[in-house]
């Protein structure tokens, strides 16, 4: 019996000369939410469908569950929850019935049957529109619907493949929301994901997967680490630049501010902010904007792969970390009611890669995209 | 974001879904899915109706040609195939809802599922054969309200309902088959003619004798041709164990082997 609920080595995914996955090894802890992230076409869905016995592997070994994915199929599927990519729901039916449907399937006896759809129903908020045929669902429904479906038999090994792709930013939230508390019960989650801020606001460790190969793995404050120091933007009253500028190199070599602002690459992190702010006091150098940038895991795939992740979003829904020394932290901890401004969209086109960690002060900004 | 890691307990999996509950449930969806979808019943309950209207207009005088089987009404000659007709055409349904299930995913859903594989068959299947028992019925009873008669009486039309619900097997198999193997709702339409091609060479719209020639020969040998001609009897002259027998065993070949080809073909699929 294995040790860890996913586990591959090696795998391996040919479609003729196409090598959609090519040698990699996982292995997912209990507990963890360990995210799969990279471009459309790296793999990641391919791996998805080998761990959930979908695909036979052309080559490698992997086990979920404790079972192997290609010798003992069956056992893994009664073990797993599985929603795929594209939120496959028969339009004709209810809420209501597509969750007895899979009940059924699962072997879930009537009783508890009902009693979990309707726990369900109400976790996910569908409870109104249960009775509703599916066709009439918005994107959100749909992928709540989804995930209320993969979770009827109380699976403790989940697979969530892309499970925000197409949703607005409100439901994306509330599926992250949902996807956290399902981990706080204690089941294990993969999930793939080609948002930047996604992987990094739920994954405890991810996988940077390439071309089929998995380029960069760990937790992704770890990664980010090791591609640099984040970088401190100030804006400061008319005239104080110079005086800030002296400041802060004491803490890090300069970089490219912006208009009317100073910037330096903060070698000591994070971590060292209250100490440049109070620094800054004491030249009494008046600031008026801080803005720290981490690394972020766009920088991670663009240090591994030498490219970067096209279509990325930084997805506008994360409440923003505020940093040390900010202003009213309540002014940007509102994610969901920044989306009705009209500043965030969805992230589908025209976006470009964004980190998902900018922290701002004084509450002026919101989050925004490069 | 992470929860604190725990020794893990091992595999809890609960006991597999037996094929039976799994295979009613699926034949229900089916039965659901097609009764919300007029698209997909409408032309099997009126296309069949309209020909068999326009048909008995036009040849209803047929029916007083020497040779020809001794009937009231020419409905009552033609109310096999008009069964036929719409068993073929809302039987397919069972292939293209394979296909559309492919296509958005929703098979993956069933395959990710612990249920034995021959569930994902026999469901659609049984969908598929209820409906077709229903039609019969349907059929039946309008054709009847217009003029046609079942000289064997509940005998005949029990034959009737499990000729069309085997029947409707088959040809759901081999729609099924089709979407199995290429996931394509265009295609399990380009095939479907098949079955028409050998209806309409068969006795199904008028007797072999009467037409003569290669046409005569051809619709002799068609299996076809046995199974109408099983119905035949049983609406025309009364109940006779040899055509019933005929009847539902032709349906029942045609099943069996249809059957056999879309578990081929699912296999395939599965080994993908």
């Amino acid at each position: 019996m294995a040790s860890i609920p996913i586990e591959a080595e090696g795998l391996e995914r040919h479609f003729g000369a196409v090598r959609a996955v090519n040698g990699v090894d996982l292995a997912v802890q209990q507990g963890e939410i360990f995210g799969l992230l990279g471009p459309n076409g790296a793999g990641k869905s391919t791996v998805v469908r080998m761990l959930t016995t979908l695909l036979t592997p052309t080559g490698g070994t992997a086990r979920v569950a404790g079972f192997d994915v290609v010798r003992q199929a069956p056992l893994v599927r009664r073990a797993i929850g599985v929603a795929l990519q594209d939120a496959a729901i028969d339009p004709l039916m209810t809420g209501r019935e597509l969750l007895h449907l899979q009940s059924v399937l699962h072997g879930i006896g009537a009783r508890q049957a009902r009693q979990r759809r309707d726990e369900l129903l109400e976790r996910v908020g569908l409870t109104a529109a249960a009775g509703r045929r599916v066709g009439t669902y918005s994107g959100g429904m749909r992928r709540r619907l989804d995930l209320a479906l993969s979770l009827i038999h109380e699976p403790t090994v989940l697979f969530l493949d892309e499970p925000t792709t197409g949703l607005d930013p409100t439901s994306r939230l509330a599926l992250w929301e949902e996807v956290r508390r399902l981990n706080d019960h204690g089941t294990t989650i993969l999930l793939t994901t080609q948002y930047l801020e996604e992987a990094d606001a739920l994954a405890g460790r991810i996988a940077i997967v390439d071309q089929g190969v998995i380029v960069r793995e760990g937790r992704p404050g770890a990664l980010k680490a090791e591609v640099g120091s984040p970088t401190l933007r100030l804006e400061v009253e008319d005239g104080q630049e110079e005086t800030a500028a002296r400041v802060l190199s004491r803490f890090g070599e300069a970089r490219l501010g912006g208009e009317g602002g100073v910037a330096i690459g903060l070698a000591g992190g994070a971590g060292q902010l209250a100490e440049v702010i109070r620094a800054l006091d004491g030249e009494q150098v008046r600031v008026l904007h801080v803005e720290l940038d981490e690394p972020s895991l766009d920088d991670v795939f663009a240090e591994a792969t030498g490219r970067r992740l096209e279509g990325a979003t930084d997805g506008p829904t994360t409440p923003p970390r505020s940093a040390a020394g900010d202003g009213p932290a309540g002014s940007n901890h509102d994610g969901v009611n920044q989306l009705g401004d009209g500043r965030e969209g969805d992230g589908h086109e025209g976006d470009g890669p964004d980190d998902g960690d900018r922290h701002h002060g004084h509450g002026r900004g919101g989050r925004r995209r490069r | 974001m992470t929860a604190a890691v725990e020794p893990w307990a091992g595999p809890q999996v609960p006991p597999a879904t037996p094929w039976w509950p799994a295979t009613r449930a699926l034949a229900w969806r089916s039965l659901v899915g097609l009764a919300r979808n007029p698209a997909a019943w409408v032309p099997g309950l009126a296309f069949p109706l309209f020909f068999a209207a326009v048909n008995t207009a036009a040849l209803d005088r047929s029916t007083g040609l020497p040779g020809f089987p001794e009937v009231d009404s020419f409905l009552t000659f033609l109310l096999p195939a008009t069964l036929l007709q719409g068993v073929m055409l809302s039987a397919t349904t069972a292939g293209n809802d394979v296909a559309i299930d492919l296509q958005d995913g929703f098979f993956d859903r069933l395959l990710a599922s612990p249920i034995p594989r021959v569930a994902l068959l026999l469901g659609r299947l049984a969908g598929a054969a209820v409906y077709s028992a229903i039609l019969a019925v349907l059929f039946t009873t309008v054709l009847v309200a217009f003029g046609a008669s079942v000289a064997a009486g509940p005998a005949g039309l029990a034959v009737i309902v499990l000729t069309a619900g085997l029947f409707g097997t088959g040809v759901g198999a081999f729609s099924m088959a089709v979407g199995f193997r290429t996931g394509s709702v265009e295609r399990v339409n380009a095939f479907f003619p098949i079955f028409f091609t050998f209806v309409f060479l068969s006795s199904a719209f008028f007797p072999p004798q009467l037409a003569g020639g290669w046409f005569e020969v051809v619709a002799r040998v068609n299996p076809f041709s046995w199974m109408i001609n099983g119905l035949r009897h049983q609406v025309i002259v009364g109940w006779e164990w040899a055509g019933a027998v005929l009847a539902v065993g032709v349906a029942g070949c045609i099943a069996a082997l249809m059957v056999g080809l879309a578990a081929m073909a699912l296999r395939a699929r599965l080994r993908r």
